[in-house]
């Protein structure tokens, strides 16, 4: 497969340089301050890649304490927010692995194209006409959430990075340290499989 | 499905995401124009990815907050004063 090196050029964060040269000066509000801007985040890519609250505070733990523990050695040249993501990723397979949870699979784009006619016409919710009734809503939420969650790992890592944090593909590739290519397909694959998991879950008596 | 079809079914992502260049863009919107299963395809894949941005977000409770600093300020301390 054609490997493309991801180069990638950023400006760094200039609060973000103000706080870790202050935690290094040894400011403790200034730790508290650089967790708060990326706790959120780090903690829901630890739920979505693993899907218990528990196991995402332990994520977000780990990945802020590494940081804390490395930022010495972390020389700018990516955003914060990218090499904490880098740490949380490596955190999440740590996790897998430990609880021996499920193995990573292929997703074959044989499975995702429905040629025979069936299952081409995709039922998926208008996302701007999301229900109000909030029993709906928790319903709409969990097929979603589940059907997130029934992505094998390396898909779901890659949807996750990038459509559910924004990412862009490079900054993808460098986060997993796989190719822009392979970035590309997994996400494709996964968005099929995503459109074709929801579909089913409404058809199996869902919302409507 | 027509092998056309199948060439574009392969780009959706990279079409929607905009990382082709325009004259592949061109030749598929060309085609969505005509066949209505491809532009079915290309509309509900947009959907889901809006769909799942929109309703996959969630929310770090306060008491998980706190729980996570404070382990954090325990740890880092701790190793401080072991130098
Ligand atoms: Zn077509």
């Amino acid at each position: 497969m054609h490997q493309e090196t991801a180069v990638l050029r950023h400006e760094f964060d200039p609060i973000d340089r103000e706080l870790i040269e202050s935690f290094k000066a040894g400011s403790s509000e200034a730790m508290e301050r650089l967790v708060e801007r990326y706790e959120n985040r780090i903690f829901t890519f630890g739920l979505k890649m693993c899907g218990h609250r528990q196991d995402a505070e332990d994520i977000a733990q780990e990945t802020f304490l590494s940081a804390f523990r490395h930022l010495d050695r972390f020389r700018q040249e990516t955003p914060l927010k990218n090499w904490l993501f880098k740490i949380a990723a490596r955190a999440c397979f740590r996790k897998r692995r430990k609880k021996k949870g499920e193995p990573d699979r292929e997703i074959s784009i044989e499975s995702l194209r429905h040629e025979d006619g069936n299952g081409g016409d995709y039922f998926i919710p208008d996302p701007d006409e999301s229900p109000h009734d909030a029993v709906l809503r928790l319903e709409l939420k969990t097929i979603i959430d589940n059907s997130i969650r029934s992505l094998p790992p390396k898909y779901r890592m890659v949807f996750n990075l990038r459509d559910m944090e924004g990412f862009s593909t490079e900054e993808a590739a460098q986060i997993m340290g796989i190719s822009i290519q392979l970035v590309k397909t997994r996400l494709h694959r996964a968005r099929l499989f995503l459109r074709d998991k929801i579909t089913a879950a409404y058809r199996e008596g869902g919302l409507q | 499905m027509t092998d056309n079809c199948m060439k574009h079914f392969e780009r959706i992502s990279e079409y929607l995401d905009g990382e082709l260049d325009p004259a592949t863009c061109i030749e598929i919107e060309r085609h969505m124009a005509e066949c209505p299963q491809c532009e079915n395809c290309v509309e509900s894949l947009k959907r889901t990815v809006a769909l799942c941005r929109k309703m996959g977000g969630e929310k770090l409770a306060p008491d998980e907050a706190t729980r996570i600093r404070e382990k954090l300020r325990e740890c880092l301390f701790r190793e401080h004063k072991a130098g």
